[in-house]
C-alpha cells in the first residue's frame, strides 16, 4: 500500500520530545527518518535508568532509523554532504550556533541544496530580540499569558505542556506545506515553528478576545468555577461521589427541556425559562440550583443520563477510560501490540486515519546505529567494503 | 501578490464552530481558495458568538471572522436537492471537502464519500467528528466534553482541586491544526500519485495525541501519570514556579550543583548554600519538599522585576509567568507575525488579530481579508466558477435554494 510520504526522506537532529515526535509523525506516514545519533556518544547519565520499557524513545522515535556518525572529521563531514544531497527534509530543534558549528545551520545547507526544507522548532521565531533563547516550553508558556488564568482563584499558575504538543503538529504541518510547494516549484525554504507561537496558539480564543475588547479583569485572572458565564456550558460541578462532570451547550435553549428535566426543575421555571435568564439574569441562582442537583447523583448515573439523552456532557476520567474504551481501540488511538522485549503493551497511535494511505507502526525505536550500514548501503548505495572502512575509522558505528 | 504555498488548491468548507473552520483557515492562509459553505438561515453559529466569558466580543464578531479570514461564502441550502446540485459541481472543481458536521447529516443530504468520490475520484474528503469515524459513538462534541474524556484535565491542578480545563477552544485549536496536517498530507500524495481519499481527525484522538507525554507513561504502567501533582512536591526543585511579591516566575535550570550555587548567590540565600541536605543533587531531590518551602521564603522578598533581574544576573534561566495585557505588548509575538494587523470591514478600521503560527521563509501566510458576509460571494461564484447563467440563478433563488 502506499503512504503519503513515502519518497520523503528525512533527516532528524532532534533532542527534545516534542520535536522528535514531530518527524515520527513523518514516519508514521511513510516518510524514511533517519536519526543521526551524533558519535563520539555522551557518557551514559550519572543517574541510574528506570528498569524496564523504555516507553518514551518508542513513541518518539518509531519507524525511524538510526545512523550513528561522526561529524566533525573530514570523511565524517563528506558523508553528512552526501546525506544532505539525498534528503528532502531536515527537523531540528538545536540552537542555531551548534548548527553552524557543523556546517548544519540553513545557510550552508541551502547553499548545497536549494530544494532542501529545513524545519526547526525554536523557543521563541526566527526573529526578534528573543530569538536565540532556549527552546524550553515552561518559559514560553510562562508568555503567553495563559498559565494565570487557568486555576481557580487563590492557586499557583497552571503549566499545561500543552504548547509543546501544539508545536510537534506545527511542523509537521509546516514541513508537509513546504514539501507540497516544492512539488510544483522545485523549491525548498525553512520552516520555523517556536514554542512560543505554539503555546499562544493554543490559547487563540482568549488571545483573542483581550486583543479585540482590549479590556477586563476578567481575562487577566481565574475565574471561579462558580462564576462561568454560561451554567451550561464550559462549567463544572462535582458529584456525589466527587467525580467532576462538565456541560458544553451553549445553545442552551435546545437543551433545557430535556436538561432541566434531568434537573428536577420545572421547565417553565420563571427564573429560568429563556436563554437570557439562564445565562445573564438569574445566572448565578441558575448555577447553584445545578451545583445542588448534580451533588444528588454518582458520576456514573450521570454519564448514563448524558449518554441516554446524547447530550454534550461527561464526567471528568482520569487516563484509564480512554485506556480501556473501546472507541478509541477502534480508531487506532491507542494501539496494543507485542512487544518483543516487553510482551504485550499499550502505546500512542495515530490521531489521523486516511482511507487509502492509514499511518502504520512498522519500526519500534532504533538503538543507536542500528540502521547505520542499511542507510549507507540502501541511501548512498556504499559497498560493503566501503561501510566497513567507515566503521573502522570510526567514522559511523 | 506573493506567491504562496497552496496556490491552485480549492477546499470546500462546510464546517462550523471553531475546530472546523480554523482547520481551513490554514489552509486559506497559506494561500489556498477556501470557499465556506453555509446555510442561508443565519450560517454557521460562530457568526452568533455574543460573548466569551461574560465579556461582548467587541464592536466586531472576532470570533467568527478571524478564524473565517481569508476565505469566500457560499450561501446554499443543502435540504434541497437542488442545493446538493449546486455542491456537486462545486465538487467537479474542488480539490479537497471539509466537513466538521454529523456524518449522519451528511449522508442524508447526498454528500457521503461516496457519492462526492464518485463526482470527483481524486477528492479528498475531510471530516472532523467527535469521538472518530468507527466505533460507533457520535453524540454532539464539544472540547471541553472531549478533553473530560481523554485524562488530561484530570491531572491538572494542585492535589484537591477541581480538574482544570486546558485553556477556551484548545482542543478544538489542537483538533483544527491536526485535520489541516492530514489534509495537507493527503494533497501531497494526491500531488504525487492523482489519487484521492477520505481522512478523519477528530476531537477525541487528537486530544489523546495532545496527551502524549503523560498519556504514554500512563499506559506504560505509571499510574501516577494521571493524578495531580502540587508544584510544592516537583522532583526538582530548581524547575519549578514560584510566588514574589508580584507576579510568579518560572524557574528552568537543570538540578546541578553549579546552578544551584548561582540560584543561592541570585537569591542571596546564604543559609541555602550552607544548608548540608541541599549539597547534592541527589539531596535537593530527597529533600525537595523543605527546598521548595524555603526557596520560596526567598522568592517572596522580591518583587518579580528584581528578582529576575537577579536571576539574570546570574545567568539563570527565568521568565515571569505574564498575562494577556503582557503578551499583547510582547515584541517577539508582533516579530514574528504570531500577532498580526488586518482591515476590518464591520468596522472599517485595522484590527489586531492573532496571526500565523508556523513561518515559512519563501511562501509565509498572509491574512488579505477577515471573515466573509454570509453567502457574499454565492452568485458570483456559480457565475464564474461553476459556470450557471443567471436565468437559473434566478430559478434556484425561486426555489430556495439559494437565498
Amino acid at each position: 500500500m502506499s503512504r503519503a510520504l513515502e519518497d520523503v526522506i528525512v533527516l532528524d537532529l532532534t533532542r527534545q520530545f516534542c520535536s522528535a515526535l514531530s518527524s515520527a509523525f513523518l514516519a508514521d506516514f511513510g516518510a524514511r527518518v533517519i536519526r543521526l545519533d551524533l558519535l563520539p556518544f555522551a557518557a551514559p547519565p550519572q543517574t541510574e535508568t528506570p528498569p524496564g520499557w523504555n516507553h518514551e524513545a518508542d513513541l518518539i522515535h518509531r519507524n525511524k532509523e538510526s545512523l550513528a556518525l561522526e561529524p566533525r572529521s573530514e570523511r565524517g563531514q563528506a558523508l553528512l554532504r552526501e546525506l544532505l544531497a539525498k534528503a528532502d527534509v531536515i527537523v531540528t530543534d538545536w540552537q542555531r550556533d551548534e548548527l553552524a558549528a557543523l556546517g548544519l545551520d540553513y545557510a550552508k545547507v541551502a547553499a548545497q541544496r536549494g530544494d532542501i526544507i529545513y524545519g526547526r522548532l525554536s523557543g521563541f521565531g526566527p526573529v526578534g530580540p528573543d530569538a536565540d533563547l532556549p527552546a524550553i516550553d515552561e518559559l514560553a508558556a510562562a508568555r503567553t499569558g495563559m498559565m494565570p488564568i487557568l486555576q481557580q482563584p487563590g492557586q499557583p499558575p497552571v503549566y499545561t505542556g500543552a504548547g509543546a504538543m501544539h508545536a510537534a503538529v506545527m511542523l509537521a504541518f509546516g514541513v508537509v506545506t513546504a514539501l507540497t510547494h516544492r512539488l510544483d516549484s522545485g523549491e525548498g525554504q525553512e520552516v520555523d515553528v517556536s514554542l512560543f507561537g505554539a503555546n499562544m496558539y493554543g490559547a487563540a480564543l482568549d488571545l483573542q478576545a483581550f486583543l479585540a475588547i482590549g479590556k477586563g479583569e476578567r481575562l487577566l485572572n481565574p475565574i471561579s468555577r462558580l462564576d462561568v458565564s454560561n451554567p451550561m456550558s464550559g462549567a463544572m460541578y462535582p458529584s456525589a461521589d466527587g467525580r467532576w462532570v462538565t456541560l458544553t451547550m451553549p445553545d442552551t435553549d435546545r437543551w433545557w427541556p430535556v436538561f432541566s428535566a434531568m434537573m428536577g426543575i420545572a421547565s417553565d421555571d420563571p427564573r429560568f425559562d429563556t436563554h437570557d435568564k439562564r445565562t445573564e439574569i438569574n445566572r448565578l441562582a441558575l448555577i447553584q440550583e445545578l451545583e445542588r442537583a448534580f451533588q444528588k447523583q454518582s458520576g456514573a448515573y450521570w454519564r448514563q443520563a448524558f449518554m441516554d439523552n446524547q447530550m454534550s456532557a461527561d464526567v471528568i476520567e482520569q487516563f484509564d477510560y480512554p485506556a480501556n474504551d473501546p472507541q478509541v481501540k477502534a480508531n487506532r488511538y491507542i494501539l496494543e501490540l507485542e512487544h518483543p522485549s516487553h510482551g504485550k503493551i499499550k502505546t500512542l497511535g495515530f490521531p489521523i486515519f486516511m482511507s487509502a494511505s492509514p499511518a502504520r507502526l512498522e519500526k519500534l525505536a532504533p538503538a543507536l546505529g542500528q540502521h547505520s550500514a542499511q542507510v549507507l548501503s540502501e541511501v548512498l548505495g556504499y559497498s560493503e567494503d566501503a561501510i566497513y572502512q567507515l566503521t573502522s575509522a570510526g567514522v559511523v558505528a | 501578490m506573493a506567491k504562496k504555498a497552496l496556490d491552485g488548491i480549492r477546499v470546500i468548507d462546510l464546517t462550523v464552530w471553531f475546530q472546523g473552520p480554523v482547520s481551513a483557515q490554514y489552509l486559506a492562509d497559506f494561500g489556498a481558495d477556501v470557499i465556506k459553505v453555509e446555510r442561508p438561515q443565519g450560517g454557521d453559529q460562530g457568526r452568533g458568538v455574543r460573548s466569551i466569558k461574560s465579556l461582548e466580543v467587541g464592536d466586531w464578531n472576532q470570533y467568527f471572522l478571524v478564524i473565517n479570514r481569508n476565505k469566500k461564502s457560499i450561501a446554499i441550502d443543502l435540504k434541497k436537492p437542488e442545493g446538493q446540485e449546486i455542491l456537486y459541481r462545486l465538487v467537479e472543481k474542488s480539490d479537497v471537502f471539509l466537513s466538521n458536521l454529523a456524518p449522519e447529516m451528511l449522508n442524508g443530504w447526498g454528500l457521503s464519500y461516496e457519492k462526492l468520490s464518485s463526482i470527483n475520484p481524486s477528492l479528498i474528503y475531510a471530516t472532523n467528528t467527535g469521538y472518530g469515524r468507527f466505533g460507533g459513538v457520535s453524540k454532539p462534541s464539544f472540547d471541553m466534553t472531549v478533553q473530560a474524556l481523554t485524562g488530561a484535565m484530570a491531572r491538572l491542578g494542585e492535589p484537591g482541586q477541581p480538574p482544570i480545563y486546558l485553556g477556551m477552544g484548545s482542543g478544538d485549536a489542537y483538533g483544527g491544526i491536526m485535520s489541516a496536517l492530514g489534509i495537507l498530507l493527503a494533497l501531497y500524495q494526491r500531488k504525487r500519485t492523482g489519487q484521492g481519499q477520505s481522512l478523519d481527525a477528530s476531537l477525541y484522538g487528537a486530544q489523546l495525541y495532545l496527551a502524549a507525554p503523560y498519556l504514554q507513561s500512563f499506559l506504560a504502567g505509571h499510574p501516577e501519570a494521571a493524578l495531580q501533582h502540587s508544584r510544592k512536591e516537583v522532583e526538582n526543585p530548581l524547575w519549578n514556579l514560584y510566588p514574589t511579591a508580584g507576579k510568579w516566575v518560572y524557574l528552568c535550570e537543570k538540578n546541578e550543583d553549579v546552578r544551584f550555587a548561582a540560584l543561592c548567590r541570585a537569591l542571596k540565600a546564604d543559609d541555602l548554600g550552607k544548608d548540608s541536605r541541599f549539597a547534592t543533587a541527589e539531596g535537593r531531590r530527597r529533600h525537595n519538599e523543605a527546598l521548595i518551602e524555603v526557596i520560596e521564603a526567598h522568592t517572596l522578598k522580591f518583587d518579580h522585576g528584581s528578582l529576575m533581574a537577579a536571576l539574570q544576573a546570574e545567568d539563570l534561566i527565568a521568565s515571569p509567568i505574564n498575562n494577556l495585557a503582557d503578551v499583547i505588548k510582547d515584541e517577539q509575538a508582533w516579530q514574528n507575525r504570531y500577532f498580526m494587523k488586518a482591515y476590518c470591514e464591520e468596522v472599517q478600521r485595522e484590527v489586531e488579530v492573532r496571526g500565523l503560527p508556523v513561518t515559512l521563509s519563501k511562501t509565509p501566510g498572509e491574512i488579505n481579508s477577515l471573515g466573509p458576509q454570509l453567502g457574499q460571494d454565492t452568485e458570483i461564484l456559480m457565475m464564474e466558477l461553476l459556470g450557471y447563467e443567471w436565468e437559473e440563478i434566478e430559478a434556484l433563488k425561486a426555489k430556495g435554494a439559494i437565498p
